[in-house]
């Protein structure tokens, strides 16, 4: 087993045989889905695998061992392909028992299970389609994971939807970069995040560089 | 009874517009039909005063083309202090651009199992599903619209539920329709049904995608012309004559 460590922080991503292999048939699968000579699903992949990307998710991760978190049920929120966070919370955390990825796109479904196979099969991995600003989450998670809030109304919405939710730890990013069209929401900083989503008991806040050039912001509260 | 509906809001269009779609309907439709036309500022018998509680949730500096308005003609049952004077069971809806090729009629001898929207043969699927979370490169196009009375109520009662959300996350009305009223994936498995290839094409963006993408070539062989939101109709000699 290999494990890739983040510089200086006591995180790791466990670079096994078995993930080796399903990141392989999810590399195959993506570049199977073609018209022509566009393979449009592997240019999204790659895209999704990027330095940024990593370095986020770490971050993330980072910050909730940081804070000693014990998450068992966690939810992401449009978490895309999920090939990083999901292994990454599951090397991480003895505790966790079970992630759900809530996402709009069905594109993104079959691709996200090639590359979580070894959770999807011991069923500790799901992705559902569903837009979380329209409809009730219906089942228990202690962990709400967003990291695009920035692509999505304020998070308001989502707890008016889920009153039903015991008091779960919302871990979200979000960007001030605007001059993409699908980022309709963007934030100024991690307290004009937290201030939109209404966290009031901050357990961390924070920005980072990320090596594309943009910068995240993060916030852990409730 | 048959119903043509249009949206005359603001002043982009004027009021020839609404007069020459009229002409239109009455030169290319061979069965009786009621016409109306929603809007801010009714001056005429067939005008009905469009409501307006939506324009709160407009939301200026998002610059977002907004053609939800057209949706309250959705709600004709709904509530008895909205549209209450539109008469008819089965409703066709056209934008104020469009030009009418052939016989209306064939639009109200459709199979109604399902209503009825522009699907946008023009554009590319697979362009279509990777911009599908980016809110853009919708497939379908709500220039026109095909329903029978009560059939897109469960619309209307969605916007209602979800005003704030939707009207802050999808740009245009085309754009709502295609996260959550059609399937790009199954296609036959959506609430609204595509009209069918040969039916309507576009003025700029041509009919067919990949073999016939030709912009700006009439096809009368086919019902309807698309002008996608431009004034064009009335400054091409070529389409004039077809008015």
């Amino acid at each position: 087993m290999v494990k890739i460590v983040s510089e200086g922080q006591n995180v790791n991503l466990q670079f096994t045989p078995e993930l080796a292999n399903d990141w392989k048939n999810a590399m195959l699968a993506s570049s199977e889905l073609n018209a022509g000579n566009y393979h449009y699903m592997t240019r999204r992949v790659l895209d999704s695998m990027n330095a940024s990307q990593l370095v986020s998710k770490l971050w993330l991760v980072e910050e909730l061992v940081k804070l000693d978190i014990k998450p068992k049920r966690v939810a992401i929120l449009a978490g895309w392909f999920a090939q990083y966070i999901v292994p990454l919370l599951y090397d991480n955390f003895e505790s966790i028992e079970w992630i759900k990825n809530f996402e709009i796109d069905q594109d993104v479904k079959e691709i996200s299970y090639k590359f979580n196979k070894r959770y999807k099969d011991s069923n500790k991995y799901q992705c559902s389609i569903k837009d979380i600003m329209m409809k009730s989450l219906e089942e228990d998670f202690d962990i709400i994971i967003n990291c695009a809030c920035e692509h999505m109304y304020p998070m308001t919405k989502f707890y008016e939807w889920n009153p039903e939710l015991q008091d779960p730890l919302y871990v979200l990013q979000s960007s001030d970069d605007d001059q993409y069209d699908d980022h309709i929401n963007c934030v100024k900083d991690e307290f004009h995040l937290a201030e939109q989503a209404n966290i009031v008991d901050i357990k961390y806040k924070g920005s980072k560089k990320l090596p594309n050039g943009m910068t995240r912001f993060m916030v852990i509260g409730k | 009874m048959n119903t043509i509906l249009c949206v005359k809001w603001g002043d982009k269009y004027d009021r020839t517009y609404v007069e020459q779609l009229k002409n239109q309907c009455e030169n290319n439709c061979s069965v009786p039909f009621n016409f109306y036309c929603l809007t801010d500022k009714p001056t005429q018998p067939y005008d009905v005063l469009l409501p307006t509680y939506w324009d709160k949730y407009y939301l200026e500096d998002r610059d977002f083309f907004w053609a939800y308005r057209k949706c309250y003609m959705f709600a004709l049952n709904e509530d008895p202090q909205i549209l209450p004077r539109i008469k008819g069971d089965k409703f066709l809806f056209l934008d104020l651009d469009v030009i009418i090729h052939q016989d209306l009629k064939y639009f109200f001898e459709l199979p109604m199992d399902k209503p009825y929207i522009v699907r946008g043969w023009w554009n590319d699927t697979i362009t279509v599903k990777s911009n599908f979370a980016k809110h853009k490169s919708t497939p379908i196009n709500s220039s026109v619209i095909r329903w029978d009375r009560g059939q897109l109520e469960t619309i209307v009662k969605k916007i209602n539920k979800n005003a704030e959300v939707i009207f802050f996350t999808y740009p245009s009305v085309d754009n709502y329709f295609n996260h959550h009223w059609y399937n790009c994936w199954n296609e036959e498995g959506g609430f609204f049904k595509g009209f069918p290839k040969g039916d309507i094409y576009s003025w700029y963006k041509g009919n067919i995608f990949p073999e016939d993408m030709e912009k700006r070539k009439i096809r009368e062989d086919h019902k309807i012309c698309l002008f996608n939101n431009s004034a064009e109709t009335n400054d091409v000699e070529e389409l004039k004559s077809l008015w």
